[in-house]
């Protein structure tokens, strides 16, 4: 089937450029990701790589063109649908191996009569069926705009109806061409909604005949490949979703048939829908519901909020792009989800240790003999494991779902370790049940167990609160952001010697930076001052923890 | 060669329902079917022309129950040419009729068997002579079963008929033994004991109609019992011998047993097989199970994306499957593309006096399933009016969840039960609960009310049976 490729996007605001000159030329097999011409723009040269794999049948452009954003510039025959999905997917995460760019066979069907009006390459999304009667509604947001690439089951416009705001998924994945509402708009089932460049398209409609017979010399009848669903003309929308498996019938689910229909249509998962009509029984009001809370998940996760194109960076010097590591990839999500939901505040304190310190250099050699090392974390560990105890507020979680608190009765510490592979947070248990000696060889080894990367998934998880010690490297103070669901984490900086005044003199004492940070949503500014406070006197006089930790 | 968008192979239930929705919803269809009209084995060679004869049936037995009521009628006599033209005319005014609907949406009929050269091309063996090829965008498969023929009774000899043949009314036999106690074996023994043929029944499984609940067989048990000459249950055929006396049948009992009958002729209803042998599928990618029946998804989509397979073929064996399921691939091949075959409800009905019907869960699966159900029965003997028709040998019950009270199965066994199963197929297509049924009013007096009355049996004591509190 012919996939048309037309100019991407290229960002920068770059809307054309001239053909310098052409990569490819008919009856070249491509793949994705392939460069088939270079552009001038006014920035620079570039490349411009293929987003579908297959053979091409026709270069619409020739070399010293002016090409447009959006412009037709090669006809090819493809593979199935896999890869016709693929390139409507930004995601350069498609290997060779998931390309079949085998050509196949085509049926090449007359072109109907009633859909000539339709470009080659160009299906209609027309809004479908919504159930219960509901015929038109009133366009309250459009959520895509032309040039958008968009995937199939996307929201593409809110919709409110007499019954409930709900948002339309396209049927279709591709990249908008145009878009036929806008807000206010009312508009009716069947109606023309967008028009989508897709690669699944096979209208044969406007080909010319001499193309038709390129296709049919170049494929092999005996290809065995799948052949594709040919999409029926009167109906563009058909062309859609013969990709994806169809799921299995939901069996059992206490629904009425209109209502298990409008799901399908609207693309919910209706075994993940909560009726809420006798016996359970799901109505269309709750799949609407469920389907607007899905979108509006989708819509305010980390990922929704995609991060503005970046510039070419190579126009400004020699760079080198390196794949993100597991590790680095989950901390990139992890802190970005934890800064988007949690209101945080970081609050400075110093505590003294002078005292702590001669005493912890007296007593070093006593953990060193268990195995241990006598570290400035090893007592906060324990220090931190009391605080807890007598301030339950930070040793919870939030459940917004439900408006509770959760708190716990248990007491596990995580320990920010740097590693080579990136940061990892093992989690210390039950600190208040053991003494500093213990924790110090615990550590040690949990330490030594991360580096060496032997820790389990299992090993970083259920954690109180964490502490963050960067004083090694230095520092006078930082914001460290909360390892969500915990809501507070304590920060050390470098210890130093400071004047301090006391009893009319200035003395010099060893004063060791704290920083917490903390869920706003549960912890209030004074709780947060009198438990840095709590922990710096526990860490000037030790004798604390025992009196009352 | 003719090109067309959707070609539907098979003029079926499944096959003309699909081809006449496709073609409402603006698809260019043909049909290919060697019949002059549509119908398949449904209209020409099964439910249609059976339940005429069981209508006949019908009669026969009630004028000779009628006796009871202070009616006397003289003994029947039999125009089997009359009856037989009687049936065939119900069948003919049907199929035209059918004929006349593609006529009006001027669907392209091609007469003729279809084979696929490729998965985008067929050719057809036209009826007329010749062949005929046809490209096409999408397929549906919907070319049927037959009746399956085990070995000993593979020999050509006009006293072994099938259904079609039964069907064909050719005689009244003497005595006419049938092999297989299911669907087809019980409303045609019944059609040919009610016209005066000494029936007898073996069947290899332990009771009749295997797929049923026992309790909904049991009426139909009763039944037969009185009316058939012979029920020879957890029996085998082992040899048939065709001879001049008749047709020797060797059988060997659940015991091991072995005896002999000689029956004027034999009917073979020992199930049906997928018509999937002659299509060329061995030039596609579509793929069999090991009983020839067509592998499907849950859009009935074969292993070539293009071509779709509905109603025997893929063994769902019952036409109003079929055509629902040829509704389905119309609407989804009409931009519909996300629909899914996801009924709870399938309706089963027996036709026979009296009638078995039920949908949804049974009790065998949900045992089966381990799915926790509590089940509520009402009998017929409690039923109003069961009694005025003098027929309190029915049941009605329901398969209820005991933690949300919803409707899970229903079966129902007595007179008109295929037309009372309706209602269960709606209270479990939309989850009621035995109180939404409970709590609708019924039409008194009718049969009706047992659904309702079951609902009430669930919650405790039903007006018209008294359980006695435990």
């Amino acid at each position: 089937m012919p996939i048309e490729f037309k100019m991407p996007d290229l960002g920068e605001n770059i809307e054309n450029g001239d053909v310098v000159s052409l990569l490819v030329s008919v009856g070249d097999r491509i793949e994705e990701d392939q460069p088939v011409l270079e552009l001038e723009t006014d920035k620079a040269v570039i490349e411009v790589p293929s987003s579908a794999g297959g053979t091409v049948t026709a270069v619409h452009v020739k070399e010293g063109d002016n090409a447009a954003v959006g412009q037709l510039l090669l006809t090819l025959e493809a593979g199935d649908a896999q890869s016709a999905e693929a390139s409507a997917d930004p995601q350069p995460d498609s290997t060779p191996a998931q390309q079949t760019a085998e050509t196949q066979i085509e049926s090449v069907s007359e072109a109907p009569p009633a859909s000539a009006a339709q470009p080659a390459g160009s299906v209609d999304f027309n809004m479908p069926d919504l159930g219960e009667n509901v015929e038109n509604g009133d366009v309250v947001g459009v959520l895509v705009s032309v040039g958008d690439t968009i995937d199939e089951d996307q929201p593409i416009i809110e919709l409110e109806t007499d019954k409930a705001v709900i948002e339309v998924p396209s049927s279709v994945a591709g990249t908008v061409e145009a878009v036929h509402v806008k807000e206010g708009d009312n508009a009716a089932v069947g109606q023309r909604l967008l028009t989508v460049a897709t690669a699944a398209s096979a209208t044969a409609a406007e080909e010319p005949a001499g193309e038709k017979q390129v296709q049919a010399t170049s494929t092999p009848p005996a290809a065995p490949v799948a052949p594709q669903a040919e999409s029926l003309p009167s109906s563009p929308a058909s062309a859609l979703a013969q990709t994806s498996q169809p799921p299995a019938p939901a069996k059992g689910v206490p629904a009425a048939p209109s209502v298990r229909r409008l799901a399908r249509e609207i693309g919910v998962d209706i075994t993940q829908v909560e009726g809420h009509g006798p016996g359970g029984r799901i109505s269309s009001d709750d799949v609407k519901a469920h389907s607007k809370q899905l979108h509006q998940t989708r819509a305010t996760s980390p990922a929704a909020a995609a991060a503005a194109p970046l510039p070419d960076f190579s126009q400004w010097g020699e760079i080198e792009r390196e794949s993100m590591s597991k590790v680095r990839q989950i901390t990139a999500e992890r802190l970005s989800q934890a800064w988007s939901t949690i209101p945080m505040v970081t609050q400075f304190d110093k505590a003294d240790v002078s005292d702590l310190e001669v005493w912890r250099k007296e007593h070093g050699k006593r953990a060193e003999a268990a195995g241990g090392k006598l570290t400035p974390t090893a007592i906060l560990i324990k220090v931190l494991g009391a605080a807890l105890k007598v301030f339950p507020q930070f040793n919870a979680s939030i459940d917004m779902a439900s408006n509770e608190v959760i708190y716990k009765k248990y007491c596990h510490i995580g320990i920010a370790v740097d590693t080579p592979h990136g940061l990892m947070v093992p989690v210390v248990r039950d600190v208040d049940q053991k003494n500093i000696i213990e924790l110090s060889v615990e550590l040690s080894e949990m330490a030594q167990k991360t580096r060496d990367r032997k820790i389990t998934p299992a090993d970083m998880q259920g954690g109180s609160m964490t502490i963050s010690n960067v004083g090694v490297m230095g520092g006078t103070a930082f914001t460290p952001i909360v390892n969500p669901p915990e809501v507070a984490i304590l920060g050390v900086a470098r210890s130093s010697v400071e004047a301090v005044y006391i009893d009319g003199q200035f003395q010099p004492r060893t004063m060791m930076p704290l920083s917490l940070s903390y869920d706003h949503r549960l912890i209030d500014g004074a709780d947060g001052a009198r438990f840095l406070r709590w922990i710096c006197d526990a860490l000037n006089n030790p004798f604390v923890v025992l009196l009352e930790g | 060669m003719h090109k067309t968008q959707l070609v539907v192979i098979g003029g079926g239930p499944g096959g003309y329902v699909a081809a006449f929705k496709a073609a409402d919803l603006g698809l260019d269809v043909t049909l290919v079917d060697p019949e002059a009209n549509p119908g398949g084995v449904c209209l020409y060679r099964g439910c249609i022309p059976s339940k005429a004869l069981l209508h006949v049936a019908k009669l026969l037995n009630e004028s000779k129950e009628a006796h009871h009521w202070g009616v006397q009628f003289g003994e029947p006599t039999i125009d089997l040419d009359k009856l037989r033209a009687y049936k065939d005319g119900v069948v003919a005014k049907m199929t035209g009729g059918l004929g006349q609907l593609v006529k009006a949406r001027k669907l392209n009929h091609v007469r003729g068997r279809a084979r696929f050269a490729s998965a985008n091309t067929l050719d057809v063996e036209l009826v007329e002579g010749g062949t005929q090829e046809i490209q096409f965008d999408h397929a549906l498969l919907a070319s049927g079963s037959r009746p399956a023929v085990p070995g000993v009774f593979r020999f050509d000899d006009k006293r072994l008929m099938d259904s079609t043949s039964a069907l064909a009314l050719e005689d009244i036999p003497e005595s006419l033994l049938i092999v297989g106690g299911g669907i087809i074996g019980m409303e045609l023994g019944q059609v040919y004991a009610a016209l005066g043929s000494e029936v007898s029944v073996v069947e290899m499984m332990s009771g009749l109609v295997p797929p049923a609940d026992r309790d909904l067989v049991k009426p139909l048990h009763a039944c037969v019992e009185k009316s058939f000459t012979n029920l020879w249950l957890d029996t085998k055929v082992t040899a048939v011998n065709p001879s001049d006396a008749g047709i020797e049948v060797d059988f060997e009992g659940a015991d091991g047993n072995a005896f002999q009958h000689v029956f004027s002729k034999l009917l073979l209803s020992v199930g049906r097989v997928p018509n999937s042998d002659d299509l060329g599928l061995e030039h596609t990618r579509i793929q069999l199970d090991e009983r020839g029946y067509v592998q499907v998804d849950g859009q009935m989509r074969t292993g070539e994306s293009n071509i779709f397979a509905i109603g025997d073929i893929i063994g769902a064996a019952l036409a109003h499957t079929a055509s629902h399921q040829g509704a389905l691939v119309a609407e989804i091949l009409a931009g519909h593309s996300k629909l899914v075959f996801e009924p709870s409800a399938i309706p089963n009905v027996v036709y026979t006096d009296p009638e078995i019907a039920w949908c949804g869960l049974t009790e065998e699966q949900a045992k089966a399933e381990g799915i926790d159900v509590k089940v509520a029965r009402f009998p017929w003997s409690a039923s109003g009016r069961a009694t005025t028709v003098d027929r309190n040998d029915g049941l009605t019950k329901m398969l209820i969840d005991p933690s949300t009270d919803r409707i899970l199965g229903v079966g129902i066994a007595g007179a008109n039960a295929g037309e009372l199963i309706a209602e269960g197929v709606l209270a479990v297509e939309m989850a009621a609960l035995a109180s939404d049924v409970q709590l609708s009013i019924h039409p008194h007096p009718t049969l009706s009310e047992t659904v309702m009355e079951t609902a009430e049996v669930y919650y405790g004591q039903s007006p018209h049976l008294y359980a006695p509190k435990r």
